[in-house]
């Protein structure tokens, strides 16, 4: 493979997202913000605890989608932008595979998760194994109920979408969601790592 | 004459190599978009059977309670001038626009935001809408107002009165202690 991810995670890692005299950071296409870790897993924790179990399902739901949507329109952002052309792009040598594990890589660069491709399918399934990720510091305060790397799931479905889900749309109304995850393991709930199966979704 | 020195932010920001964390001033931060902010506030809308837009200014002025409380701590930040100025400088440095403590008092105040991440992030994504949006801000006001005047958080109410979400050229924030 030609992917170094060591490279990509020390060169991407120094990429700095500064705000201007606005407070406004305009980057890959969206507006970002870097917000402590603790606010969105306090949120998502308050939010999933405070639901029944009835509708634990539906809360989840959203969350992901959250993530999933972040991780299509910014994934697309990160893989066309001038430091991924100079960091990852010669390393690219077959598409879109080297591009996934270049994708993951700058995904470990930016603090998401320290996570990596282990298996890749093209067009049919992807395993993802994350080794640290700020959803999972929730095990701090006990093992978690459920598996709640929503984010996670959300951004490891939308980078297939980018990958084998048609040309970027930035309405969202192609290409997003022709993937979904399973979260098969966590940290959270006890496991060494975190994982996520990616499949087609079902038509 | 007088000397001044004016206090300004210091950022320390920090990459863990071995679990790929990014820190700022000692706590763990992370890059999120406008979708993800967006649709982190439509979530709590439409958990609104469980509180979900209280749920979520409250993480909010928590977290931006305890963040600002520990930096005018670790660097003895005790003028309330400082304090509104690193306020205002964090603000801006983790992207969430441009906001001016015009005045804060002991019972009352008022904020204004000439820019925002959230708003903005809205509009992009959805279009205008009458009805504020900034629960986000609305947590980290209301944080703000407590530090300054030495309260637990929960303190203080934020109420919008304009939004740039709604087609304002800024927003408009008034504080009041509960």
């Amino acid at each position: 493979m030609a992917i170094n991810r060591k490279k990509i995670i020390a060169d991407m890692s120094k990429v700095s997202v500064l705000c201007g005299s606005t407070g406004m950071i305009d980057a890959f296409g969206v507006l970002v913000n870097q917000l402590p870790t603790s606010f969105w897993n306090n949120f998502a924790s308050k939010l999933t605890h405070s639901v029944s179990e009835e509708l634990y399902p539906a809360a989840k739901t959203l969350l992901v989608n959250a993530g999933h949507e972040c991780g299509y329109h910014t994934g697309y952002g990160i893989i066309t932008s001038e430091e991924w052309k100079a960091v990852v792009g010669p390393m690219v040598e077959k598409q879109p595979e080297d591009i996934l594990h270049g994708a993951f890589a700058v995904f470990s660069a930016w603090g998401w998760a320290k996570c990596e491709v282990v298996e890749l399918v093209p067009g049919k399934k992807m395993v993802v194994r994350a080794y640290d990720y700020y959803e999972s510091d929730i095990v701090r305060h006990g093992r978690a109920k459920h598996m709640s790397a929503y984010m996670l799931q959300g951004v490891c479905a939308a980078f297939m979408d980018l990958a084998y889900g048609g040309p970027y749309d930035p309405t969202g109304k192609t290409g997003l969601n022709t993937f979904e995850c399973e979260q098969t393991k966590g940290i959270e709930v006890g496991d060494d790592y975190g994982e996520f199966v990616v499949t087609p979704v079902a038509k | 004459m007088p000397i001044f020195k004016q206090v300004v932010m210091t950022f320390d920001k920090r990459f863990d190599t071995r679990t790929c964390r990014h820190s700022l001033n000692g706590e763990n931060y992370v890059l999120h978009c406008h979708h993800f902010t967006t649709l982190y506030s439509q979530l709590a809308e439409d958990a609104k059977d469980f509180g979900g837009v209280k749920m979520l200014r409250e993480t909010a002025e928590d977290s931006f309670y305890n963040t600002l409380k520990r930096y005018y701590a670790d660097n003895n930040i005790t003028n309330p001038t400082d304090k509104v100025r690193i306020a205002e400088e964090y603000y801006s440095c983790i992207g969430l626009g441009k906001i001016s403590f015009a005045s804060v008092g002991e019972v009352s105040g008022h904020v204004v935001l000439s820019r925002s991440h959230v708003d903005e992030g809205w509009i992009k994504k959805f279009g205008k809408r009458e009805q504020p949006v900034n629960y986000i801000t609305h947590g980290y006001v209301t944080a703000v107002f407590s530090l300054l005047n030495d309260q637990s958080v929960r303190s203080f109410t934020a109420t919008e009165v304009k939004s740039i979400v709604a087609g304002a050229p800024e927003s408009e924030i008034q504080v009041y202690k509960n």
